[in-house]
């Protein structure tokens, strides 16, 4: 897959200050790419630069084939941009809105009102065509300014932090229709700290701390390197500590610990126990050491495998510095 | 409502998609001058601000008119009604130059500082719209509002044709000046907004420049006047010293839209020449002149495209 957006070495510095340090990465075209980091980690400066706006110290970005610094206009066609903030007029009506932008871009005008009533129905804002921009609430003005970055029909969308702001509805709105642009074959690159959005829409991943990159990839390859053992959850319904003999004893398990409980009350049965078990190997081997428990005659209720979440990933790259 | 802009062209979109503008001239197909158009004209708001404009326009020569009359005793011959169709008209394009001189930097100091403080800047520098064209856009908008005041007040004008008194050239003399003026206050306007980060500070900077250049110039004319007497008082001059010293003073006057107003109507009534006149040296040669309004409408165009086209790349540059 070839990239369709790359920076190379990508630095701006503000006298003493390193706000993005030779920042390198890549985004396969048609990707969802959650830039995630702490805030003032320079996730807003990296997207200036990669939107023209801010002229990089040193380093390069290339958007779509065309250099940031030498080719803006190439750059500034291929691209929607999202600031973190609305950017609205307050004189203006709805589709004034969007035909302005429209023109900005060089949409002709005849083929302006077509594109404004299909954007408009793209984001569901067709019943307030004609209402004044500032009587929009948060989620509606962020869904204008999403229809706004498409005005063009650009491939790559720049989005800094989508979601701020938004009630949860209004987020999971904004979610839905980043899935349905991207099944429209946009390339998304959004920036976030709201690491549930990361999880449940992107492709890619790019972690930034203190104006570096310190992990990018796929999910899945982020999980497996930066947490390489895995976490089974064995719940017994007894001989405890028999299941606990059998696998420390077995290839690959490196710690096995049981999960404290709460003691049993009176009368009531004694209540399963959950025993951790940190294990590397792959999925042949998992299903074995449940087969060897199993032929142990460990009375197994439960064997699941915890799935570490961006979280964990988020806590193992960040050491939280931020510049 | 769709097609409240230009006329759209019939049948399909004339050019391939992308290369839409620039082939119906600056002026229409310039989505920030439409923007601003209608963003002004909405409502009510444009129609009653033309209206009380008119009105006290209107109460203000009415005013003149009755006190002028008053003050002379026989109202009905010739030479008296000239008197007063050339009063009338030059209150009213006294007050014009007024208010193109404070109306014109209102509509432009905030016009490129406004953009950023809207965070709708960063928006119209990532699309294809150029620099030129934000910065032009917005100085064309707020000088057809301007044109639209001015040419409103045209039939207050010409209530001095029923009077007599006034020429046709003074009429065209008098416009021109307003509308250089206006262009060269709007322009400095931008040029303070595309500098400056806040519009406070724009809106600052417009009118201590719109204030030096009505007010400050004349007063430092008149402060030179008794100074060089003053300095000349025992010796006159040479004649080369009284030419440099004349030519400067005309200089002074050419760059300013009040004594410009003033020497040209003296001319006009004195030399009858609306266009060079001389002026005699105490050694009894003339020096030839140009009347003032005519280095005046230079100066300002000079001036404010020099504004303008600083504007248009403090707008272009990249932030660094």
């Amino acid at each position: 897959m070839p990239a369709i957006i790359e920076t190379k070495n990508l630095t701006k510095r503000y006298g003493p200050l390193l706000a993005v340090d030779s920042l390198s990465l890549s985004v396969e075209r048609g990707a969802i790419y959650g830039f995630v980091g702490p805030n003032g980690a320079g996730k807003t400066t990296t997207m200036r630069m990669m939107t023209t706006l801010l002229q990089p110290t040193s380093g390069e970005a290339w958007i779509a084939g065309a250099s940031v610094t030498r080719d803006p206009r190439g750059v500034r066609r291929a691209i929607g941009y999202m600031p973190d903030f609305f950017g609205v007029y307050d004189d203006m009506k709805v589709w004034e809105y969007l035909d302005f932008f429209a023109a900005c871009y060089e949409v002709p005008e005849a083929a302006r009102p077509a594109l404004i009533n299909d954007l408009l129905e793209l984001v569901d804002l067709n019943h307030r065509r004609d209402a004044m921009v500032d009587t929009l609430s948060r989620g509606m003005k962020q869904r204008l300014c999403l229809a706004r970055t498409l005005a063009h029909d650009p491939q790559i969308l720049i989005l800094d932090e989508p979601a701020s702001g938004l009630d949860p509805r209004a987020r999971i709105e904004i979610r839905e229709l980043l899935l349905e642009l991207s099944r429209l074959g946009k390339t998304i690159f959004f920036s976030t700290h709201i690491l549930a959005d990361v999880a449940e829409i992107c492709t890619q991943v790019g972690i930034v701390e203190a104006g570096k990159l310190v992990a990018q990839g796929s999910l899945d390859e982020m999980q497996r390197r930066l947490a390489p053992h895995r976490r089974l959850h064995v719940t017994l319904l007894g001989k405890v500590e028999e299941a606990q003999q059998v696998l420390a004893g077995h290839a690959g398990v490196l710690a096995v610990k049981r999960q404290e409980m709460s003691a049993a009350s009176d009368g009531q049965p004694e209540p399963p126990a959950v025993l951790d078990v940190d294990f590397s190997g792959d999925d042949q081997e998992v299903s074995q050491l449940l087969q060897d428990l199993m032929s142990h005659g460990s009375p197994v209720l439960h064997f699941t495998e915890s799935v570490h979440d961006l979280e964990d990933v988020f806590m193992q790259a960040t050491k939280g510095i931020v510049s | 409502m769709s097609t409240l802009t230009t006329q759209p062209p019939a049948g399909p979109a004339p050019a391939p998609a992308r290369r839409g503008p620039r082939r119906r001239g600056l002026f229409a197909s310039n989505p920030v001058v439409i923007k601003e158009l209608r963003g002004r004209m909405r409502g009510p708001r444009a129609f009653i601000v033309l209206t009380v404009y008119l009105l006290l326009m209107s109460t203000f020569v009415t005013l003149l008119y009755v006190v002028y009359v008053a003050s002379t005793n026989n109202v009905y011959s010739g030479t008296n009604a000239q008197l007063i169709g050339k009063f009338v008209f030059g209150a009213v394009v006294g007050i014009e130059l007024l208010l193109v001189c404070f109306i014109a930097p209102a509509f432009t100091a905030g016009a490129i500082s406004g953009e950023r403080e809207r965070q709708t800047y960063d928006l119209l520098r990532t699309t294809l719209l150029p620099a030129r064209s934000l910065v032009l856009g917005k100085l064309a908008s707020a000088l057809s509002y301007i044109l639209l005041l001015l040419v409103a007040a045209f039939p207050l004008q010409s209530l001095a044709f029923l009077l007599g008194g006034v020429a046709p050239e003074e009429v065209l003399i008098a416009t021109g000046l307003l509308v250089a003026t206006a262009f060269l206050f709007g322009a400095s306007g931008i040029f303070f907004s595309s500098l400056m980060r806040r519009t406070l500070g724009s809106t600052v900077l417009t009118y201590a420049f719109a204030l030096m250049a009505t007010l400050g110039l004349p007063l430092i004319l008149v402060a030179l006047v008794p100074l060089g007497s003053l300095f000349f008082n025992n010796t006159p001059p040479g004649p080369a010293a009284e030419t440099v010293l004349f030519y400067a003073f005309g200089v002074l006057v050419a760059i300013n839209p009040i004594a410009t107003a003033v020497a040209t109507e003296f001319l006009l009534i004195n030399q009858q020449s609306a266009f060079y006149f001389t002026v005699p040296l105490s050694n009894g040669a003339t020096l030839p002149f140009i009347s003032p309004w005519l280095p005046f409408m230079i100066f300002c165009f000079v001036m404010g495209c020099i504004m303008t086209i600083i504007s248009i790349l403090a707008v272009r540059r990249a932030e660094r």
